[in-house]
């Protein structure tokens, strides 16, 4: 292929629409914003943590924080690894692949990724070995035992309890103040990222996943099928999702994939309807039904040639669903229904705000809150931002 | 209207019996001193005693007819009929819900038309920004705020915490025990309305804005109206029917909100009674809760319709000739 092909390819939709995103300011913002959170959630053990990175003992140079990573921590590495593979792999398509095949080799790339990432937690989480190290670095360097340590920015670990210290407000140790049993806010406030940031991403995936199949086969085949799709819609648009939520809350044990999963499975209506009006538009074009005429299997008609043309609307619902999943996860620690409270949770620090005794911790609720509420502000902004760069209609309009 | 109310109890229905744990398990507690032949007819006896024994679509008919005579069991933390309780409850809960919607609406509409007539200028901007800002605001974090600052000791003292009346509240005078009323609704009706106010104003102004572009407007200024007559009898008569609509996915946001309101608050409504019940684990009570928010969104939309009819004149919900 020659370099006069490639320009022949012209400006593809998804190029097009991340010109009329990135002209925005508060777009940019926003998703510099979300990833240096995301940054933030893959290293919080590296920035906060009660063990050094490098300490010298009796001559001898350990890396206690590397030695003492879970299989959490990797998981969350492993998947912030694919996770820029696949962004930058999307990146080159559009550079080196003609848009005619854009979509199949997407579509593999995301697949081998996902399966490499879901393998790789498996695995990680079965085989690798729980280590607990619960020597106190700081005593040690005090008594003279150690030496030439560095500890990461903020040097406390998020489970740490340490009465004497509980519930001061920020100083020049703990910057942020520290909560009822004395552990530090800013700890724990960066560990909470990854809960929240997992919680969204995660729920929005599964409810995203559940929401497209579903809408896609409403759309496609209308008729019966869509007539009783969409009185199943109808039911779950007019079910209170947060009463259904804690209801399921109830009834089942309350682990972070259980609220991952509760919230997607009831989070899905919005993607279907709007797949389903995408679908609805494009099953009578033309590139449709040479495809059916083909004789391509349904799958590949509606996920290969249907899907790439329809996602846009349900992009930006997505969006919206991550702010909406975020902020769901963290009232329901903060009611507490949410992960057991040694996890740090920014909905569950909040509501340890105002003491048994009436006296107001200010510090304890208005950090944890601003945080929810700058992230949950950034996706939505993100959302809107998105949605005027893929409708027109609404770009010259507003 | 029947189909959704089925739904909607089959799904309770359903994920109490898809939780893990049957009741009779859950009584009869771990093992214990039983022999195991004895224990599996002490549990044969139970799960007959309770109707677990047969299939689940005849369980899912009895609880349904159960649930038709509003007869959801008994609380097993109050030891009292479960039906009893929400009758307690549920007032409170609708009063709550109501006078926020009617605060949304009496405030976002103005605003919304005072924004759209004047898009672009300075109060324009400020005010979407401040909207957009409110809209994504974390209600518990906002409730928790003013408690803390408004209600305790540490900041100021100006409202009270917790509840809906004070104690000595019945021994007031008429008014005063209004007033008293109305003093401990401010903070939870801020909380509760200020969501859904950012929300109604911003479609308010798009739908508006839609309008006041059109082409009739134009007519209707060319004509010479003035434009008081342009913006209420032509543009908001016409963008009033979304807003109407839009109460219908208000509604769940809210009802599902006061979980949230009620609990910050502890004010004793429907929210409470559902978030004390899964703290204690009081499944009738939680499966009763589920149904009736279920049916008070249901009663909403109804509503909703009804006054979409009587806004639209080209509406009719009877059929085709």
């Amino acid at each position: 292929m020659n370099e006069a092909d490639k320009k022949n390819w012209g400006t593809s939709y998804g190029q097009l629409v991340w010109q009329q995103f990135s002209k925005n300011r508060t777009n940019l913002v926003c998703l510099w914003f979300i990833i240096i959170l995301f940054t933030i959630a893959v290293l919080a053990p590296f920035i906060a943590n009660d063990k050094p990175l490098i300490i010298n003992i009796n001559g001898k140079v350990h890396f206690p924080l590397f030695d003492t990573l879970t299989a959490n921590d990797y998981s969350v590495f492993l998947a912030a690894i694919t996770g820029i593979t696949l962004v930058s792999l999307i990146r080159r398509n559009s550079r080196k692949i003609d848009p005619f095949l854009r979509s199949g080799v997407l579509w593999k790339q995301v697949l081998i990724c996902t399966g490499i990432l879901l393998v790789g937690i498996i695995l990680l989480q079965i085989f690798f070995p729980r280590k607990l190290d619960a020597t106190d670095y700081r005593a040690m360097i005090a008594s003279g035992k150690a030496s030439n340590a560095i500890f990461p920015l903020v040097p406390y670990g998020y489970g740490r309890t340490d009465i004497k210290v509980s519930q001061k407000p920020p100083s020049n140790e703990h910057w942020l103040g520290t909560d009822d049993v004395g552990s530090d806010v800013l700890c724990r406030l960066i560990h909470g990222t990854r809960i929240s940031l997992s919680v969204g991403f995660v729920a929005v995936g599964i409810s995203s996943v559940i929401g497209i199949v579903f809408g896609a086969i409403m759309g496609y085949f209308g008729g019966k099928i869509d007539f009783i799709g969409m009185r199943l819609l109808e039911i779950m648009m007019s079910v209170p999702t947060f009463f259904l939520i804690i209801t399921i809350v109830a009834f089942f044990p309350r682990s972070l994939l259980n609220i991952m999963i509760i919230i997607g499975i009831t989070s899905w209506t919005d993607d279907a309807r709007f797949i389903r009006a995408e679908f609805f538009k494009l099953r009578n074009q033309d590139f449709v039904q040479a495809a059916i005429s083909l004789g391509l299997p349904l799958r590949s008609i509606l996920f290969r040639h249907m899907l790439p043309n329809g996602i846009a609307p349900v992009l930006v619902s997505i969006t919206f669903g991550v702010a909406g999943a975020i902020f769901i996860e963290s009232a329901l620690s903060f009611l507490g229904f949410g992960v057991a409270p040694p996890t740090p949770s920014w909905g569950q620090m909040l509501s340890t705000g105002v003491s048994t005794t009436g006296e107001f911790l200010w510090w304890l609720t208005f950090f944890p809150g601003l945080a929810i509420f700058f992230t949950v502000t950034a996706y939505n902004l993100l959302g809107e931002g998105l949605r005027d760069a893929i409708d027109p209609k609404l770009r010259k309009a507003v | 209207m029947i189909p959704t109310i089925l739904g909607i109890t089959i799904m309770v229905f359903a994920i109490s019996r898809a939780a893990p744990g049957d009741p009779v398990s859950l009584s009869m507690g771990p093992g214990g001193q039983m022999d195991a032949q004895r224990a599996a007819d002490v549990r044969k006896v139970r799960m007959a005693l309770y109707g677990l024994d047969k299939p689940i679509p005849v369980q899912y008919a009895i609880w349904l007819k159960r649930v038709v005579k509003l007869d959801f069991g008994d609380s097993i933390k109050h030891h009292r009929p479960v039906i009893d309780l929400i009758k307690e409850r549920l007032p409170v809960t609708i009063t709550l819900n109501l006078i926020s919607i009617v605060i949304i609406y009496l405030i976002s509409i103005p605003l919304g038309i005072f924004t759209a007539v004047r898009q672009g200028k300075f109060s324009d901007k400020v005010s979407s920004i401040i909207l957009f800002m409110l809209w994504s605001l974390p209600s518990m974090w906002v409730g928790q705020m003013m408690i803390g600052y408004f209600c305790g000791p540490t900041f100021k003292n100006w409202f009270p915490p917790a509840g809906l009346s004070s104690n000595f509240a019945d021994s007031l005078p008429f008014f005063p025990w209004l007033g008293d009323r109305l003093w401990h609704l401010v903070l939870p009706v801020i909380c509760l309305s200020y969501s859904g106010f950012a929300y109604l104003t911003k479609q308010v102004r798009a739908g508006m804005l839609d309008n006041l572009r059109s082409d009739y407007i134009r007519t209707a200024r060319a004509k010479g109206l003035d434009n008081w007559t342009v913006t209420f009898r032509h543009a908001f008569r016409n963008s009033v029917i979304p807003i109407i609509t839009i109460m219908a996915s208000l509604l769940p946001a809210m009802i599902g909100g006061s979980v949230i309101i009620e609990s910050i608050f502890s004010i004793p409504g429907m929210g409470r009674l559902a978030f004390e019940a899964i703290t204690t684990r009081d499944y009738n009570v939680v499966m009763a809760v589920a149904t009736t928010a279920g049916f008070l969104d249901i009663v909403g939309l109804l509503l909703a319709d009804i006054a979409y009819a009587i806004a639209d004149p080209r509406i009719s919900f009877e059929s085709m000739e």
